[in-house]
C-alpha cells in the first residue's frame, strides 16, 4: 500500500498574498476584501514579501533545494469560490523541490516539492441550494507540501502528519496562532490511486485513509478494478464517497503569471536561517551528546529553550554536568521558571559554574538552582527540598522492596511518586517529585 | 471649437461617429484645464466600463485606472469612454457590443482597432487627447486609419492598474492626438512606477531630452505585400526623412515572420485566462437562474454574452495552453518572443529605429471587412504586431493620403525605454508634414 | 519540424469549448472548427522558428517587485459589494452540485 499526502498550510502573514487585506478574523463575510481578492476587472496582484520568506523557511525545514529563481503560474478552473476562475499558484518553477523528512528520526519520507499559492474563498450551501460565497479567505497565502507515496499505513500517515505539523508550527512560530492545515490524501492498495480531497485534522486523515483502504481492498477481493478517482470525505460519518463524475474535465492549462514577473531568491534564501525542527533537534542531540533519545525528547518537548540551555551547559561544563543538572532539577523547575518574568538562564548557569569549581556541594547546587529558577529564597528552598527528600526517604525506608523492583523496571518509582503527591497535595511540582524520587532511589542501588 | 462647445456637441458628434460608449452629458467643464477621453477598457468611477463587451454591461468600477487618475490630477476632464472591439479583439472596431465607430474621413470606413473610438475622438474633437491601449497594434492601427499621431510606450512604462486585461504580457497604455506636443506633454504624466502594478516598477526614468534620430532601418519584408498607395506614400516619406538628415538603410529581418503566430498564441492564451472570470457573478451581467449547477450557469452566461470574436479567441487560447499542445504553442511562443526581441536589439546596435508603414492598406470599407476571414483580418496586423510582441515603444506618424483622401501612416520602433527619440521624431516630423483635419460637421 | 499537419477535428474543439465553459451549437462547432484549423495552419511557421534559451514571462525582465506585509484597506467593502447579488453579506452564486 502506498500513501502520499498534499498538505496545505496557511502562512502566518498579516496581509493577504497579493493584496493588503488583513488576514485576521473578519467581522462579517466579505469585509476583508478588495478589488484584487474579489478578482475585479482592472485589479492586479502584488506579491507580499513575507510569503516568500515563509516559503523559504518551510523549504529549508523540509530539506528541499531552493530555486535561485522562482515564479508563479495561472491555473484555470471554474468554481464559485475562485473569483478569477484562475488560481495564482506555482507550476514548473516552485520555490523548493526534493526534500526528505525522517519519520521518528528513522524512516525517510521524501518530499516532492513545496510551492506557494493563494487560497480560494469559502462556499456555503444553503437549503434552497444556492451557493453563498465569502471571499474573506480568498488570497490568504498557502504553502502546499507534496510528499512521495512513501507512507505505508493510515496510522503512519497520521504519525507523519503530526510530526510535520509540529515542525511547521515551530519553524513558522505558529504555536499560538490559529492557522488551518488541510490535506489531500492519495492512497493506492493496488495499482491505481484515489485522492481524498480536503481532509482536516490528524484523526480524520487516519479515518479517511482507513475507510478508503478497506474500500479498495474489498473491491479488489471481489475481483473488481480500482478506478482512478477523486473522493470526498464525510467527517460526521467517517466515510469517503466518490465525487460525481465530471462533465467538465479539469484542464488547468497552466501559463506563466505575467502580472508579477520573476523572483531571484537566492540572496533572500541565504539570509534566512531557520530554527531547528524539534524532530531533528532530538536526533541531533541524542547523537551529539551520546544521551538517550528519550532524554533528548524530554528536553526538547519540555521546551526548545531548555534543550538549548542543555547545549550551553554541555559546551561550558561538559555533557556530564548538563545531564546531571539540566536534565535533572532544571527540567523539574522549568515550568515555574518560564512563567516568571525576567528570569535568566545565565543565573542557572552561574550556579552550575559554582558547583563545577567546587564552591558548593551537590545538595547546595540543587537547592540554589531551585531558588534562582522559582524565586523562592534559598533557605525556604532548602527546607522544602529537605522536606521532600525526607518524605521520600522515610517511605523508601518503610518499603525497601521498591529499590529492588526499580532495578527491573523504573516504573517502580511510580508508587513513591503517587504516595508523595497525595501527601503533599500540590506543594511540589510533579517534575520535582519525579526528579527527587529517582535521585534518592538511585542513591540506594 | 472651445472645450465648452465641444462638450455641448458631444451627443451629436457621438450620434454621427459612435466613438463613445459612455460620455459626459452635463456639459460642465468645471475647473478642468483640458479634455481627454479614454478607451473603455480603463476603469473610471464616473462611467460604466464595459471594454466593448455585453458581459460587463452595468459594471461601475469603484476605482480609477492609474493613467486616468494621473491625467485628472493635472487638470484633465474625462469626457468619455471610447468605443472598442470587445476586450480589444479586433483590427477594425467592428467587434463592439455598443456600435461601431465611423472613420472621420469617410463614415463608410473603419476607424481601425481596437482603440478605434480613441483615434476617432482624437481626430474629430478639437485639441483632444485620448488614452488608447495596444496589445498587438491597437493604437498605431487606428491612429494610421484616422490620421493621428499615436504613441505606444515600452511595456511596463505606464501602469496597467485599472486596465481590463487582454494579454497581460503585451498590453501597453499609450496616447493618441493630432498634436504631437500633447504626447510630449502628457506621456510623462501617465508614465512612472505604480506600486499597484509590479510590471511598472522596474522602469528607468522617462527623460524627454529632444534627442533626434540619425538613422533608421527599413526591413525589406515590410514593404512586400502592401498596397501600392501605401508603398508609394511610404517611399516618398523616406525621401522626406533623408532630407531631414536621417540615414535610411534597407535591412533583412526574417524573424519578423514568426512574430504574428507567436503574438496570437501568447495573446489568446493570456486572454482566455483573463476572461475566465466573467461568469455572471460579482460584476457586469448577473441576471441568471442560480438554481442551475455552477458549470451550467457559467456556461450559459459566457455563451450568451461573449461576442463571436471573443469566443474564437477564448477557444484558440484555451487550446494553445492545453496539456499536450502547450509546448508546441504556448512554450514555443515565449521563446519566439525572445528571438524577435534579439532581432530588434541587433537592429538597434546600428540604428535608432526600425521603420515600416503602419498598416498594409488604408482603412477598408465596412462592406469589405465583413467578408474577411479571421486569418485575413489577423494578417492585416503584420506590421504592428512585432513591436507589440517585443514590448518595444513605437509611434504612428501620419505621412500621406491616398486618392480618396484616406490617411496613411508610418511606424517607428525604438529600443525598450527609448520613448525620447519617438517623441522628438513626432515633433520634428510635424514641422514639415501637414496633418489634415477631418471635416467635421455637427 | 516533425509535427504532423494538424486538423482541428470537431471533437477537440468540443473538448476545448467545454473546458472554456462555452456552449456551441452544431453550426457554431462547425464554424469555429474551420476557423481554428485555418488559424493553426497559419501558425505552422512557429514550428520552424529557432528555439531560444531564455523564455521570459514578460518582454522586459520584471524581477523582484515585492510588497511589505502591512495590512491596509483603502476601499470600503460595502462599496465593493453594492452592485453584487448578496444575502447576509454573502455573495450569491449558482448551485454547487
Amino acid at each position: 500500500m502506498k500513501i502520499g499526502l498534499e498538505i496545505h498550510v496557511q502562512l502566518p502573514t498579516k496581509s493577504k498574498m497579493f493584496c493588503s487585506c488583513p488576514t485576521t478574523d473578519a467581522p462579517a463575510p466579505n469585509t476583508h476584501v478588495c478589488p484584487t481578492c474579489l478578482g475585479m476587472p482592472g485589479s492586479r496582484p502584488v506579491l507580499n514579501k513575507e510569503v516568500l520568506v515563509c516559503g523559504i523557511k518551510l523549504a529549508k525545514m523540509l530539506g528541499c533545494s531552493i530555486a535561485d529563481t522562482t515564479w508563479f503560474s495561472r491555473k484555470t478552473y471554474f468554481y464559485p469560490d475562485m473569483c478569477k476562475s484562475v488560481q495564482i499558484t506555482q507550476y514548473d518553477h516552485p520555490i523548493g523541490v526534493g526534500g526528505v523528512i525522517y519519520l521518528n528520526g528513522k524512516k525517510p519520507i521524501r518530499i516532492t516539492r513545496i510551492h506557494l499559492e493563494e487560497d480560494p474563498g469559502k462556499t456555503k450551501r444553503t437549503s434552497d441550494m444556492y451557493a453563498l460565497v465569502d471571499y474573506n479567505r480568498s488570497g490568504i497565502p498557502l504553502a502546499e507540501i507534496v510528499t512521495e507515496p512513501d507512507l505505508a499505513t493510515p496510522a503512519e500517515a497520521r504519525e507523519f502528519l503530526g510530526q510535520l505539523i509540529q515542525d511547521i508550527k515551530h519553524t513558522l512560530d505558529l504555536e499560538n496562532s490559529e492557522r488551518s492545515i488541510r490535506c489531500d490524501c492519495n492512497i493506492s492498495v493496488g495499482k491505481e490511486r484515489c485522492e481524498i480531497k480536503n481532509v482536516t485534522g490528524l484523526k480524520n486523515v487516519e479515518t479517511a485513509l482507513t475507510y478508503e483502504m478497506v474500500r479498495q481492498i474489498k473491491v479488489l477481493k471481489a475481483g473488481g478494478k480500482i478506478e482512478r478517482a477523486t473522493m470526498n470525505f464525510d467527517e460526521t460519518r467517517g466515510i469517503t464517497y466518490g465525487a460525481r463524475k465530471k462533465e467538465f474535465e479539469a484542464d488547468y492549462g497552466y501559463i506563466d503569471e505575467p502580472d508579477l514577473g520573476i523572483y531571484h531568491i537566492k540572496e533572500l534564501a541565504d539570509s534566512i536561517t531557520i530554527k531547528e525542527a524539534p524532530a531533528k533537534m532530538i536526533l541531533r542531540m541524542a547523537d551529539q551528546y551520546k544521551i538517550e533519545q528519550k532524554m533528548a525528547k524530554q528536553l526538547v518537548s519540555t521546551s526548545t529553550d531548555l534543550a538549548q540551555f542543555f547545549e550551553t551547559v554541555a559546551k561550558e561544563y561538559g555533557t556530564e554536568n548538563a545531564v546531571k543538572w539540566v536534565a535533572g532539577p532544571v527540567t523539574g523547575n522549568w515550568k515555574a521558571f518560564s512563567a516568571r518574568d525576567g528570569a535568566k538562564t545565565d543565573d542557572i548557569l552561574a550556579v552550575i559554574g559554582k558547583f563545577v569549581k567546587g564552591k558548593i556541594t551537590d545538595t547546595e547546587c540543587g537547592i540554589e538552582i531551585k531558588s534562582v529558577m522559582t524565586g523562592i529564597d534559598a533557605s525556604a528552598a532548602a527546607q522544602s527540598s529537605e522536606g521532600l527528600d525526607k518524605l521520600i526517604n522515610d517511605y523508601l525506608d518503610q518499603n525497601p522492596g521498591i529499590v529492588n523492583d526499580y532495578k527491573k523496571s523504573d516504573k517502580a518509582a511510580n508508587r513513591v511518586i503517587g504516595y508523595v503527591m497525595k501527601q503533599t497535595g500540590g506543594q511540589y511540582t510533579s517534575a520535582e517529585i519525579v526528579e527527587s524520587t529517582k535521585k534518592l532511589i538511585e542513591a540506594r542501588l | 471649437m472651445s472645450d465648452v462647445q465641444t462638450l455641448k456637441d458631444l451627443k451629436k458628434l457621438n450620434e454621427k461617429y459612435e466613438m463613445f460608449n459612455a460620455f459626459c452629458e452635463d456639459g460642465d467643464l468645471g475647473d478642468s484645464k483640458f479634455l481627454f477621453s479614454a478607451k473603455d477598457n480603463l476603469t473610471s468611477s464616473e462611467y460604466e466600463t464595459c471594454a466593448g463587451s455585453k458581459i460587463l454591461g452595468g459594471y461601475r468600477p469603484v476605482f480609477d485606472a492609474t493613467s486616468i487618475a494621473n491625467l485628472k490630477q493635472v487638470g484633465g476632464k474625462l469626457v468619455g469612454k471610447t468605443n472598442m472591439d470587445e476586450f480589444g479583439f479586433g483590427t477594425f472596431s467592428t467587434n463592439s457590443a455598443f456600435g461601431v465607430p465611423k472613420n472621420p474621413f469617410d463614415r463608410e470606413r473603419s476607424c481601425g482597432g481596437s482603440s478605434g473610438g480613441s483615434a476617432c475622438a482624437a481626430a474629430v474633437l478639437d485639441d483632444h487627447l485620448s488614452i488608447g491601449v495596444s496589445t498587438g497594434g491597437s493604437i498605431c492601427c487606428p491612429a494610421s486609419f484616422c490620421g493621428t499621431y499615436g504613441i505606444v510606450p515600452s511595456y511596463g512604462r505606464v501602469s496597467r492598474y485599472g486596465l481590463i486585461d487582454y494579454g497581460n504580457s503585451l498590453d501597453k497604455i499609450g496616447l493618441l492626438s493630432v498634436d504631437p506636443a500633447k504626447l510630449k506633454e502628457y506621456l510623462p504624466v501617465i508614465a512612472g512606477k505604480d506600486p499597484m502594478d509590479p510590471t511598472s516598477c522596474i522602469q528607468p526614468e522617462l527623460k524627454l531630452t529632444g534627442r533626434k534620430m540619425t538613422s533608421v532601418a527599413v526591413p525589406k519584408e515590410a514593404i512586400e505585400g502592401i498596397s501600392t498607395d501605401v508603398k508609394n506614400t511610404f517611399l516618398k516619406a523616406l525621401e522626406d526623412l533623408k532630407s531631414m538628415g536621417i540615414e535610411v538603410d534597407y535591412v533583412d529581418m526574417p524573424e519578423l515572420k514568426y512574430a504574428m503566430p507567436a503574438y496570437y498564441v501568447l495573446a489568446t492564451s493570456e486572454a482566455s485566462t483573463n476572461l475566465a472570470r466573467y461568469v455572471g457573478m460579482r460584476y457586469g451581467q448577473q441576471e441568471g437562474d442560480l438554481t442551475q449547477k455552477f458549470d451550467d450557469y457559467f456556461t450559459s452566461f459566457r455563451s450568451q454574452y461573449f461576442g463571436d470574436e471573443a469566443k474564437r479567441r477564448i477557444l484558440l487560447g484555451t487550446y494553445t495552453r492545453m496539456e499536450g499542445f502547450r509546448d508546441r504553442y504556448y512554450a514555443k511562443a515565449l521563446q519566439v518572443r525572445m528571438v524577435v526581441i534579439d532581432a530588434y536589439k541587433k537592429m538597434f546596435a546600428d540604428h535608432d529605429a526600425v521603420l515600416t508603414p503602419t498598416m498594409p492598406f488604408v482603412s477598408p470599407k465596412f462592406s469589405d471587412i465583413s467578408s474577411m476571414s479571421p486569418v485575413e483580418s489577423y494578417k492585416a496586423d503584420f506590421l504592428t504586431v512585432p513591436a507589440n510582441l517585443a514590448g518595444t515603444p513605437h509611434l504612428n506618424c501620419p505621412c500621406g493620403y491616398d486618392g480618396n483622401g484616406m490617411p496613411i501612416g508610418m511606424q517607428f520602433v525604438t529600443d525598450h525605454w527609448n520613448e525620447d527619440q519617438l517623441v522628438t521624431m513626432a515633433m520634428e516630423w510635424d514641422k514639415q508634414f501637414e496633418v489634415r483635419k477631418a471635416e467635421v460637421k455637427v | 519540424m516533425g509535427h504532423p499537419v494538424f486538423n482541428m477535428d470537431k471533437e477537440i474543439v468540443a473538448r476545448v469549448a467545454r473546458a472554456a465553459h462555452i456552449k456551441l451549437s452544431e453550426e457554431e462547432l462547425e464554424k469555429y472548427s474551420k476557423d481554428l484549423s485555418d488559424i493553426l495552419d497559419y501558425f505552422k511557421v512557429l514550428d520552424e522558428a529557432p528555439d531560444h534559451e531564455g523564455a521570459g514571462v514578460n518582454p522586459v525582465e520584471i524581477a523582484d517587485v515585492l510588497r511589505e506585509d502591512v495590512p491596509d484597506q483603502r476601499i470600503d467593502s460595502a462599496e465593493l459589494l453594492k452592485d453584487m447579488k448578496t444575502y447576509d453579506n454573502y455573495i450569491r452564486g449558482p448551485k454547487l452540485v
